[in-house]
């Protein structure tokens, strides 16, 4: 699964924070993501982790702090610019176009890579590379025979499943997913895991979710954030012994 | 130089029947998310009501029922028609609310005649209360502005001060939560809502004695109100405020301005050209007074899209 | 497109190239007026059913559309660089230029706020109309006329028909195709969900402008139909009633289907038409109307129909004709009552009437005529008719819901049935 080369990063967060009004919600973040690893991030419940997603991708403006991407800076910059560099997310809840059908959902988050955006002098029927590859997300995430189906009528994991698609469609070289497999049965959550596993080589992936068995059978290394800071970064071994993580998430003293 | 102290005192008291009008509106909209286009209504409802009232209840009689009636149309608008269709969304909100303030214009041109109504101040509040220099300057004005600071203070002890008003804060910064603490939200929403209607029902059954009283008043305080909206930011009290006071102290001041920009151009030597150019150039700054307010929205929107005090996320 | 749907659409453009021949010259101009008013609704609608923006200042585009074409016909005389039957594309370029300008400001913001700056756009332009008299023209406005081109006088009224159909269906057809392209695609991805699209790498503020603009520019086509039409020009066309009704007639149609506000638009024109000479409420009955589609058929006439359609493949006809029948009845007697209501208190409460109970002082209220007959304010008889009627309209409306959850009832029980004889035989086994 990993190799023993270090690899180069390819996403840095350095000394973020990030407050609203008084209150600190990210207290000093160093984060890593290396290029072609996957990587977890977990923590209790309120720790920041989506608001660290929401910073890496743009929704907020770090307070202080570095967010670098490729050696591009992204602190302060607008989601789509971020995400023309190569950085995709899904979301932790489900962001989609509800009343428009499964198919054009997808349509849209790859239309963008062929540049057709501002196209009024062509239909959108006669790009074939853009619906091959709407075909194409499709299939992988087994939604082809949903390809008619209004998005906001699709069960929940249905959607779930649609959110990563929506993250894949543009080939980033860093996808973000939040929370992917929350609400999914134990066979949806098994093909999820062989899915993100399938559509991640070649890219790095950094990944919140709170199912350990996920964590710990997909990724290379995890982070843990507790109250706005990363209290420990390593390999599912290292992490599973230790004893900070313990405290945190188990309490001082069951931890002993 | 009295000139422009009448002008400013003019200007403040416009801004603060503005304040008047936008508090309610900019309370209901961060209570409810939904703008409610039919709050400029309520203001001209006030007036007609006032008007109508005026000869069986004597002025300030009037003027109290008419309050207290536009209260009840606003429990009315939220118990009946708002609460029906806020399950459609806020954009379905607004529809209606903007229907209601059509219907609502339409009602009264039935009754009262589509042409200004003889609404006038009394006869006994129809004195000068000072004089700056050669001017004098109407009491009833200042008793306008005072009417006005007085609402003001009053709505904000009672939001600041009273256990009242913390449960309303509640449930307008987290409706939910105040439900699960056992608090009726949906009651807090009717009485907001029918608080911010009586408010600016006062405002126009005041105002509509000084001003004209026509149909066509709503829609020309409700852009106005909606610029003091968009320039003072989302949600915030303090931003109306600001807003209402800047909006009415610089058109009142522009009206007494009989320059135009051709006039600044000839600073420069180009006046020539400038009056030859004609069209927006030589357009007098008195002329187009009421239009500075929409320009200074224009520059907000380009400079601070949030507002002038509006959150920034 | 189904063939039903090519079918139909024959028929319409059928129908509406055959009308000279079949009406009278009245309806004619009314005719006009109609299709001017569906595409702008229809351009309207690009913006607020399509991208999501409600726009409450639209007559903005549409007024100056009408200008640009007004100036170009004095200007061009006709022949020249634009002949008459090119004129409206002056309306579309200037709709065009303002819509850029004014959309790249109201996107800046979203929803309530993008309504109340659109909205204050339009009264700018209203406001600093009548002080630019040599662009709008003051009070009076400006007029023109149509010159010859192309071999017609573009005299008579059949004429001035064909070309405004020409251009409404051509245009028309140009807003579907829109919804073909990518932009057109995008548009609706801005309704559904702009926050997501940002995040997919679409520069967000630009795709408004570019809808904003487009919407404008058809809404300026329809405006320099008008200047056709009415060969002049005046800032009334850039009052708020303007942009109201826009939108009113869009919701009453419904603006999820494509030809919904060009449906309600000319509804309404129609009855504007023909009851503007009978009472002076017309526009009291459409704001009513249109809360009424707000708060009980918020997906408009078009909706209603689907909805029907629906009705009749789950229930059947002869189960949902009974329903229909009754339904319609309830509403011409609600209709009636709050007709006979309005028409009253309009009478009770107008000039004339006060100023001669003013000259006849201690002689009692004057009766009232209405639809032929006279009517005592006093009289109980007067009051119990709308009363009546209304008590009726409302009780068959209960009537019909009865019949309605009925109908629903009795189809969850024939879907309950084969599960229960499949779990009866399951006992039986």
């Amino acid at each position: 699964m990993s190799t023993t080369s270090i690899r180069q990063p390819i996403l840095t967060l350095s000394g973020v924070h990030k407050s609203f009004g008084d209150t600190q919600i990210i207290r000093g973040v160093d984060l890593e993501l290396r290029a072609g690893e996957r990587h977890a991030l977990i923590g209790p419940n309120g720790a920041g982790k989506s608001t660290v997603f929401h910073l890496i991708s743009g929704h907020y403006v770090p307070s202080s702090g570095r967010i670098s991407f490729e050696g591009h800076d992204i602190q302060g910059a607008s989601p789509q610019h971020i995400n023309r560099l190569g950085l995709a997310r899904s979301f932790q809840i489900t962001n989609i176009f509800p009343k428009l059908s499964v198919f054009e959902n997808l349509r849209l988050a790859v239309m963008r890579r062929h540049g057709v955006q501002n196209t009024l002098w062509r239909f959108i029927g006669s790009y074939p590379k853009v619906r091959e590859e709407t075909e194409q997300l499709l299939e992988q995430v087994r939604l082809a025979g949903r390809r008619d189906a209004i998005a906001g009528e699709l069960s929940y994991s249905e959607q779930r499943s649609m959110e990563i698609a929506m993250a894949l469609a543009s080939d980033p070289r860093v996808i973000l997913l939040d929370e992917p497999m929350a609400g999914m049965s134990h066979e949806e959550t098994d093909y999820a895991v062989e899915l993100i596993k399938r559509v991640t080589q070649g890219r790095s992936l950094l990944i919140v979710e709170h199912d350990m068995d996920v964590v710990f059978s997909l990724c290379d290394r995890i982070s843990v954030l507790v109250y706005g800071q990363v209290i420990a970064t390593g390999t599912p071994d290292e992490i599973r012994s230790n004893q900070k993580v313990k405290e945190a998430y188990l309490g001082e003293e069951v931890a002993v | 130089m009295e000139s422009l102290i009448v002008s400013l005192l003019n200007g403040v008291i416009y801004g603060l029947l503005l304040f008047m009008v936008s508090a309610g509106l900019t309370l209901i909209f961060g209570m409810m998310g939904v703008l409610n286009f039919a709050h400029a209504s309520f203001y001209m409802l006030g007036a007609y009501f006032a008007f109508a009232l005026q000869g069986s209840l004597g002025f300030w009689g009037a003027v109290v029922a008419s309050t207290v009636l536009v209260g009840l149309v606003g429990v009315v608008v939220e118990k009946y028609f708002l609460r029906r269709v806020h399950h459609h969304g806020h954009a379905h909100e607004l529809l209606l609310t903007f229907g209601l303030s059509f219907i609502i214009a339409e009602l009264v041109k039935l009754f009262f005649g589509n042409f200004p109504v003889d609404y006038r101040i009394p006869a006994s509040m129809d004195f000068a209360l000072f004089r700056l220099g050669a001017t004098s300057y109407p009491a009833y004005r200042i008793l306008m502005g005072t009417v006005a600071v007085v609402m003001f203070v009053l709505v904000y002890l009672l939001l600041t001060r009273t256990r009242v008003g913390i449960i309303v804060r509640a449930a307008i910064y987290k409706p939910r939560m105040a439900e699960a603490l056992g608090h009726n939200v949906p009651v807090v929403f009717m009485g907001v809502f029918c608080v911010g209607a009586a408010l600016a029902g006062l405002a126009g059954a005041v105002a509509g004695a000084f001003y004209t009283t026509n149909p066509n008043m709503a829609l020309e305080l409700g852009v106005m109100v909606f610029v003091v909206v968009v320039v003072g930011g989302l949600g915030s009290m303090g931003g109306a405020m600001l807003a209402s006071l800047l909006i009415g102290v610089i058109t009142s001041l522009s009206v007494g301005v009989d320059y135009s920009l051709a006039d600044l151009l000839a600073w420069f030597g180009a006046g020539e050209w400038a009056r030859q150019v004609g069209g927006l150039l030589t357009l007098k700054l008195s002329s187009i007074a009421a239009t500075i307010p929409f320009a200074l929205m224009l520059l907000v929107l380009m400079v601070r899209p949030s507002g002038l005090m509006g959150d920034k996320n | 497109m189904k063939p039903n749907t090519w079918i139909a659409l024959a028929l319409g453009v059928g129908l509406l190239l055959a009308l000279p021949a079949l009406t009278t010259a009245s309806l004619l101009n009314a005719s006009i007026q109609m299709l001017i008013a569906a595409l702008f609704a229809c351009a309207f609608n690009v913006l607020c059913g399509q991208g999501g923006m409600l726009s409450f200042g639209h007559a903005a585009y549409f007024g100056v559309g009408t200008f640009a074409t007004v100036h170009a016909m004095n200007a061009f005389n006709g022949a020249g660089l634009l002949p008459t039957p090119l004129m409206p594309l002056a309306g579309a370029a200037m709709g065009l230029l303002v819509g850029i300008v004014a959309g790249w400001f109201a996107t800046k913001r979203t929803g309530a706020y993008f309504a109340m700056i659109t909205l204050a756009l339009a009264e700018l332009l209203h406001a600093l109309a009548p002080q630019l008299k040599g662009v709008f023209g003051g009070e009076a406005g400006i007029s023109t006329m149509r010159m010859p081109a192309w071999g017609l006088t573009f005299g008579s009224s059949t004429e001035v028909y064909y070309l405004t159909l020409a251009w409404v269906l051509l245009s028309l057809a140009l807003l579907y195709l829109y919804t073909l392209t990518p932009v057109g695609r995008l548009t609706l991805g801005l309704r559904e969900n702009t926050h997501r699209l940002r995040f997919l790498g679409y520069d967000v503020h630009r795709l408004n402008v570019t809808v904003f603009a487009i919407s404008a520019m058809f809404a300026g086509v329809a405006g320099g139909l008008q200047a056709l039409n009415t060969e002049s020009a005046n800032y009334v066309l850039l009052e708020g009633h303007v942009s109201a009704a826009v939108v009113l007639n869009s919701y009453i149609g419904g603006v999820s289907v494509f030809l919904g506000p060009a449906l309600g638009a000319a509804l309404m024109t129609f009855f504007g038409y023909a009851v503007s000479d009978l009472t002076r409420a017309w526009l009291l009955y459409q704001g009513i109307l249109f809360v009424l589609v707000m708060m009980f058929m918020p997906s408009g006439l078009t909706g209603f129909f689907q909805w029907l359609g629906a009705g009749r493949r789950a229930h059947g006809s002869a189960a949902l004709v009974p329903l229909l029948v009754l339904g319609v009845l309830a509403g011409l007697l609600l209709t009636a009552g709050t007709v006979f209501t309005v028409e009253l208190l309009q009478r009770f409460f107008s000039q004339d009437y006060r100023s001669m109970a003013a000259l006849r002082p201690g002689a009692g209220w004057a009766p009232i005529a209405l639809f032929g007959r006279e009517w005592l304010p006093t009289a109980v008889g007067t009051w119990a008719v709308p009363l009546v009627l209304c008590g009726a309209g409302a009780a068959l409306v209960l009537v019909v819901r009865r019949m309605w959850q009925a109908l629903l009832d009795r189809a969850e029980e024939k879907q309950a049935a084969p599960h229960a004889a499949v779990a009866a035989q399951g006992d039986a086994l």
